[in-house]
């Protein structure tokens, strides 16, 4: 699922001066599970916003609205009329959500209340961590499912770097080496070998590298 | 002096804190400030929302009792409010209201006295501004 945390309050009342009302409009898909802009944390959220604009002497006026998805207009539809009321939207949906709102409502001002950081799941309890690059050319076949492009920090495809300490990452610590944990799990399921194959550069070109990417689908564009 | 009364929350877990005890102690505390009590069967179940909600509704500032560590009743309830009061703290920091509204008391039921403390240090704070 894509991971996104929220901006800090004074950023967003910086960015949000010069609106009186206000839509914050929160997304019930991944920035839910991620507790970054789901329902509760637009609750959270505007309930901070209202009290910085009573300090501040704003005058905000907050209205809260969470739909199921923010980055699909038959979602977007149910919260057309709402948002044609306000001044702006403040959407905690991610950067695509944020951008398909803007899309749909061209004339209103729509604006991020969330980073959104990137592709991961949940590791433990209010942690999560990053497992995809969405490099464009996956290589988890190679490596006993374990990304190197994502979990190594030098994005190693040939082996590790020998800077590692014991098990762990010599630039993230607490991180464990990638390189250990696809050689352990190349181990476990027979397939080792793979490690004597030598890997060729990788193909960039379908990474975000070469501008925005697009997926075109024939079979269903009738 | 005749400063505005101020208008204190005081959110506690019904394990550590008898109601009828609780407000004897508010009513002796004095006519200064407003106090709104409210039980919870944990401290757990006080999600951080509730706890902003009453101060966007204009409590000047807020108590949370919970029970002493390794004494709650369903294991950590009291734990995630700690947590959960800490949290609110920071977010009441970055709106510009300021930290030291929010205030947590871990206490056994005989520790009445604990909140008299706390009630007389979170008036003295948000009084000094």
């Amino acid at each position: 699922m894509i991971v996104a945390e929220r901006k800090k309050i004074p950023e967003l009342v910086e960015i949000l001066q010069g609106h009186r009302k206000i839509l914050v409009l929160g997304c019930g898909t991944c920035v839910t599970v991620c507790l970054a802009g789901g329902e509760r944390e637009v609750s959270i959220i505007s309930s901070a916003l209202r009290i910085a604009s009573r300090v501040g002497g704003h005058d905000f006026e907050i209205r809260e609205l969470t739909i199921e998805r923010q980055c699909d207009n038959v979602f977007i539809e149910e919260a057309a009329d709402t948002i044609e009321e306000y001044d702006a939207v403040l959407s905690l949906g991610c950067g695509a959500g944020v951008q398909a709102i803007a899309e749909r409502f061209a004339e209103k001002p729509v604006y991020a209340g969330l980073n959104t950081s990137f592709i991961g799941i949940l590791e433990e309890r209010g942690m999560w961590t990053e497992k995809c690059a969405a490099c464009g050319s996956c290589v988890l076949h190679k490596y006993g499912g374990i990304c190197p492009v994502t979990r190594c920090a030098k994005q190693m495809l040939n082996g590790p770097c020998g800077g590692s300490r014991e098990d762990r990452c010599e630039v993230r610590p607490d991180r464990p080496c990638a390189w250990q944990l696809i050689y352990e799990r190349l181990k476990k399921i027979g397939q080792i070998d793979r490690l004597k194959q030598i890997e060729t550069p990788k193909d960039w070109s379908v990474a975000l590298d070469g501008g925005c990417r697009v997926i075109v689908r024939e079979d269903h564009r009738i | 002096m005749n400063e505005k009364p101020l208008e204190i929350y005081i959110f506690y877990c019904s394990n550590c804190l008898d109601t009828d005890a609780l407000n004897k102690t508010l009513a002796e505390h004095g006519q200064d400030s407003a106090f709104k009590p409210i039980g919870l069967p944990c401290s757990g179940k006080l999600e951080l929302v509730y706890m902003l909600k009453s101060f966007e509704s204009g409590a000047d500032g807020a108590i949370l009792a919970t029970c002493r560590k390794g004494e709650c009743r369903f294991l950590e309830g009291n734990l995630r409010a700690e947590k959960r009061c800490e949290a609110v703290e920071a977010l009441l920091e970055e709106t510009g209201f300021g930290r030291g509204r929010m205030r947590l008391v871990q206490m056994a039921r005989d520790e009445l006295g604990l909140i008299s403390d706390e009630l007389d240090n979170l008036t003295a704070t948000i009084r000094d501004g």
